[in-house]
Formats: C-alpha cells, structure tokens, sequence
C-alpha cells in the first residue's frame, strides 16, 4: 500500500541582526554596482551575530515548526537536516556527528531516526523527497526536515574581492541566513497533500556555481556564472515542468501558486517571461520573497511558504508549485495541494 | 523479489604516498563498479555520495554532482556520445552509517519500481594536506550499485539504533586557527575522538545485533557472514574476540594508526566478493558504526 504525504507544518528562525543592501555594498572596495536592490529586489538580509549559527537557526525553527504542529518531540520519527553549511559554536563547521543528531538531542526527539543530506539550494525539497518516499511506503508515519544557514560570512570573502560589476562573486551579496523547519506526514485525506515531486542533476552544469570554504579565512567563498546558470536552469526545466504539470493532471494556469528558488527579482521576472512563452500560460501568481530576507540557499521555499500561510494568503485546496534550481545543477518540482495547515496559521476561510 | 547487490569497486591513490582527493577517488570506484558491471551512467536512477571528508571541503554543489560529471565525461570519452539520462543526485552524511542509510534508500526506490539501478559512492580524504589534527583516516572511496532481483530477496530488514548520550566521543570540524599578524590564519580540520569511543561502539553495536537478531527471529549461529565498518580502530578486532567469531566477521589487515572510515564497509565488502564467500553465503549482516554514536544493521539474504 501507498501512502499520501502532506506538509502538516513549518517553522522559521531568523537572526535578529538586519543588514541593509546599502550598508553592504558601502563595505566594497571599489564601488562598482549599480541599482542592486532594484534588480535582485533586496533591500535587506537577516546575518548571524553573536551566538547565531547554523544549529542555533536549525534548532529554534524546528522548535518553532513544532509550536503549529500537532505532534510532540517524542512523536517524530525522523529528522533529515538539510542544510549546506553546519556552523555551530560561530564558524567552527561540523563534519560528525550528523547535525540531525544534535538537532534530535536538542529538541527532545528521542526516537527519530536522524541523518544529513546537503544538496546545495536544493536541500530542504530534497529532504521533502525523500522524507516522501519513506513516508508513502509506510516506513515511517513522519519526517522533520530542517535546514539553518549561516551563509551570510561568504559575503565577508566577496566583499573582500569584487572589483567590477562582472565579478564571479557577485551573486554572494544576495545571500542572507535563516531557519526553516517543516514536518512532512503521512495524510489520510485523498484530495490533498503532495501530488508530484520530481528532481534531476544535470551535472554538465556543476561547475556554475561552486562554494567551498576557505583556507585562509573563517567561512566560506562562493563563485557563480550567474548568467549562464540562470539561462541553463530556465531552458531546461521547462521539460521538467511539463512532466511535473502532466503527472499531475494540472496544466500551468491551474497552479494558483509558483514559488521559485528565491535568487533575485530580475532572474525570476525573466523567468516567468520564458515561461509564458513556452507554455503560453502562466500560474495565478509568482511568489518573490526576497526583499527581507535575500537569497537563503536552501531555506528560501520554506521561507516564503511560512510568510504566506502567516499572512493568510494560502488557501485550502490551492495548487502549489515548488520550483528548485540549484547548483548541481539540479532542476525539480513539488507540486501540493494547500491542506487545512492554512487554519492552523490563522487563515479563518 | 528484492533488492540485490550488483556490483562493488574501491579505490586508492595510485601511489601510496599520495593523500589523493576524495572527488576523483571516488569517480574512479564509481566508474569501475560501472564499468564491471556493465551499466552506462545515465542508467543510475540515483547517485548518492556518502563521504564525510571532501577535496578542499567543497560545500556546492553536492560531491554527488561531481562524481556524476566526472563519470559522465569518462563515459563519453569512450563511446565518443554522451546522454546526460535521468539521475538524481544528492550528498548523505551519516557519519560511518552514511553507506548503509544510503543502501536503504536507494532499496527502497527499487522495490517500488521507480529505478531500476541506484548507486552509493563514497570517499574520504584529507582535505587540505597538512591542514588538519589527527586525521587517521586512509585516502580511499569505494561505490555499490544495486539493482533489482527475481532470483533472491536480497535487501530485507533495516534498522537504526542511536545512542545519543555518546555523541560527545567523537567530533569533528574545521575550526580558524588565527597564526599569524593581522588575523591571518588558516581553517583547520580537528578530528577529536575520545579514548574510550572504540569501547562505546563495541557496546552499541553488540547490543544493537542482538536486538536486530532478535527482531529478525535469526541467532548469531544463522549469520554466515558479517560485513561491520572498519574504523574506529581495534572496532572489528574487539568485535570478534566479544561475539566469539573468527573469519565470519569481516576484517581487513591492520593498516596501523590510519583506518578505512565510510568506505570501510566496501572495502569488506570487496574482500569477500572477491574471494567468492558472499555469494556462497546465505545470511549476511552489514554493521555499520558511526559518531552519534549511531548503529546501522541490515540483513542481506542470497
């Protein structure tokens, strides 16, 4: 027997500290960007401070996910930490034990079965796939994934670096940290819940976008050919889309809700433009979340999804579109249909 | 009827001297389990990479990724075409359970028909030669493609045990070391394994194999073999002497101070493939250990 999942909950944790575009981009040696919060459409970024790190955002939005769950620690049964970096106790980036076993500690999870999965941007959707698979086979009734990231410090490395507009560093101003949490669960309801979820690697684009950390300084460092990736993430996803849409009996007009990886506005826009024209119809509404909070690597469609269903946007038995681009390059889609959680942020209709 | 082991490669720097690099180590086990087996890349339905410590501690994309590119590209060199397929791939860290969680993923997908071949690739090395404390692990990586099978079951029973008030035995992270003036300094590797972590492991996992026997209606005496991790050191040595086993449990020589970390059980893997005794044996049992401290039992039925 086959099982149905649904997303039953999410949770966020942000840094406190804001940090706006203009103040980063005085920080540059040489000041060589123009209109860049008009063409990523971010405005600020939350960044870690003092005792903030990628456990401390894991933990405190699983523990926010689970103030709207109906379930308790004790009650899940598996946690997949999903997150690129594992900054813990500042800088100091943990390799063992699993992070999801730190988290299952911290959270008082005491039967989950935990282990790590890091998938660049492609993180969190990874973990609902996969946390999919055990689910609807009945291994398991439900999963946590859970990512924290600590990311904003490669922003320290770009700062540092970019001399020109053309610079392959660019793209880690967009960055920004966050927290995000989600309980997938096996669903009783026939009509809603996760209708298709899909992924792939087209692995003849891995070098677009590569991150590692340094050697000589705290943090990391990322370089993107954000032109090329951008163009090759939209030509071919629209294949991966369209078997998404047919799987799932829905054509595109029919998704009430797009919600893309968030990387800047002008990526999206155009985006959506080449998508309007190959499929000749376009969904109820794009979602852009990026003005607060920038591009928060694998977090960002959960992000979105928590500030909509809080700002009672959501509707029951509305059609969502997940939409992953990372580096990899990994293409997929979840497709959902909105289920009665939109109560349970306090959605009244 | 289940889900079979199809084929098993490891891989070592060429030169025994050299530290190598986890990416090609493991593209170089990955591409030879599919050469032997006769797969083509674009055939994987799944690739996951299990290693913990990656060349230059890459963090994206997924080593997977890469692993996948380069296995690609050496296909194309010899077919002079290349087809991209349809593979998934993604990075896995169970500490030394990362090969089994792995197996049991990509088990899953198979028995329900949504691949037919999946593969685990995994490989650690030093990350930056020189730049880490104590660092025991040897350079090496090892892959195993699974497939489905008619003929025997295969893949039967999975099971997890976490011991959590251990997690403290063993760590390991990169921290920035300040040396130098002007706050320079380098990110350096620290890997801080307590004395007593062997003797916690040995513990976990002796109580974690009866209660996986016991679950399972199978005795110690119904095994014919078992294919354990092979780090931390003295594990599988410690591991014989207390369940009174010789040969049944896998062991590979001792290669001193440095052990085989998650490529460990394929290398045991390996061993026994080649010498013929796992296909001639019925039940076998793969353990696996790993920080958490966390346990990974599965039995595999020929």
């Amino acid at each position: 027997m086959e099982w149905r999942c649904q997303i039953e909950s999410i949770g966020v944790k942000m840094p406190v500290k804001r940090l706006n575009t203009s103040e980063l981009l005085s920080k540059l040696k040489v000041p060589c960007i123009k209109k860049f919060s008009l063409l990523t459409g971010i405005t600020e970024r939350r960044v870690c401070s003092s005792g903030e790190d990628s456990f401390s955002l894991a933990v405190n939005a699983a523990k926010d996910c689970l103030s709207f769950s109906r379930y308790t620690p004790g009650e899940i049964d598996m946690i997949i930490n999903c997150s690129i970096t594992k900054y813990k106790d500042g800088l100091s980036h943990l390799y063992e034990p699993a992070f999801a076993t730190l988290i299952k500690k911290a959270i008082g999870a005491e039967k989950a079965i935990t282990f790590d999965i890091s998938n660049a941007c492609a993180g969190m959707l990874t973990g609902l796939y996969l946390a999919e698979k055990f689910i609807k086979q009945g291994v398991i009734k439900n999963c946590m994934i859970v990512s924290g990231e600590y990311i904003s410090n490669i922003c320290d490395h770009a700062i540092k670096n970019i001399k020109t507009s053309l610079s392959s560093e660019l793209s880690s101003l967009t960055l920004g940290d966050g927290g995000a949490a989600a309980i997938i669960e096996r669903a009783n309801d026939e009509k809603n819940g996760i209708i298709v979820s899909g992924f792939t690697t087209l692995s003849e684009y891995c070098t677009l976008c590569t991150g590692r950390q340094n050697r000589n300084a705290p943090g990391g460092k990322m370089k993107t050919n954000a032109k090329k990736i951008h163009q090759a993430a939209i030509n071919e996803s629209v294949p991966i889309v369209k078997d998404a849409l047919n799987r799932s009996n829905l054509s595109f007009k029919q998704i009430d809700w797009l919600i893309p990886h968030q990387t800047s506005r002008s990526s999206i826009l155009s985006g959506a433009n080449q998508y309007l024209q190959s499929f000749g119809e376009k969904p109820g509404q794009i979602l852009v979340n990026l003005k607060e909070t920038g591009n928060t690597a694998s977090t960002t469609h959960f992000l979105a999804l928590y500030r909509y269903l809080n700002e009672k946007r959501f509707r029951e038995n509305e059609n969502v579109m997940l939409l992953c681009f990372a580096s990899g390059l990994i293409i997929g889609a979840v497709i959902f249909r909105m289920n009665n959680m939109v109560f349970r942020y306090g959605n009244i209709n | 009827m289940g889900t079979l082991i199809k084929m098993v490669s490891v891989a070592r720097p060429r030169i025994n001297f050299l530290r190598g690099d986890s990416i090609n180590l493991t593209a170089r086990a990955a591409s030879q389990c599919l050469r032997e087996a006769g797969i083509d890349p674009h055939d994987l339905g799944i690739l996951i990479n299990t290693g913990i410590y990656r060349y230059k501690n890459t963090g994206e994309p997924a080593i997977a990724a890469l692993i996948q590119e380069k296995i690609a590209s050496r296909n194309t060199d010899r077919n002079g075409s290349r087809n991209s397929g349809n593979t998934f791939s993604f990075d896995l860290n169970n500490g030394g359970c990362g090969l089994l969680t792995g197996i049991e993923i990509i088990n899953r997908m198979i028995i329900h028909d949504e691949i037919s071949y999946g593969m685990i690739a995994t490989g650690d090395s030093e990350p930056f030669p020189g730049l880490s404390e104590e660092f025991s692990f040897n350079a090496a990586a090892g892959a195993v493609i699974l497939s489905y099978s008619n003929d025997s079951p295969g893949f039967s029973m999975f099971r997890t045990y976490n011991y959590p008030e251990y997690s403290g035995e063993f760590e390991s992270c990169t921290c920035f070391n300040k040396t130098g003036r002007n706050g320079t300094g380098r990110n350096i590797l620290k890997v801080m394994q307590k004395t007593s972590y062997t003797d916690f492991c040995v513990k976990c996992a002796v109580k974690s194999l009866y209660a996986f026997l016991d679950e399972s209606g199978k005795t110690l005496d119904d095994i014919d073999l078992i294919i354990p991790s092979q780090s931390p050191h003295g594990f599988t040595g410690r591991m014989k002497s207390l369940l009174g086993l010789k040969d049944s449990l896998v062991e590979l020589p001792d290669g001193g101070r440095k052990v085989f970390h998650t490529a460990g059980p394929a290398f045991a893997l390996k061993k026994v493939w080649d010498d013929k005794r796992f296909r001639n044996s019925k039940n076998i049992i793969f353990l696996t250990v790993g920080s958490g401290i966390s346990i990974s039992i599965t039995l595999y039925v020929n």
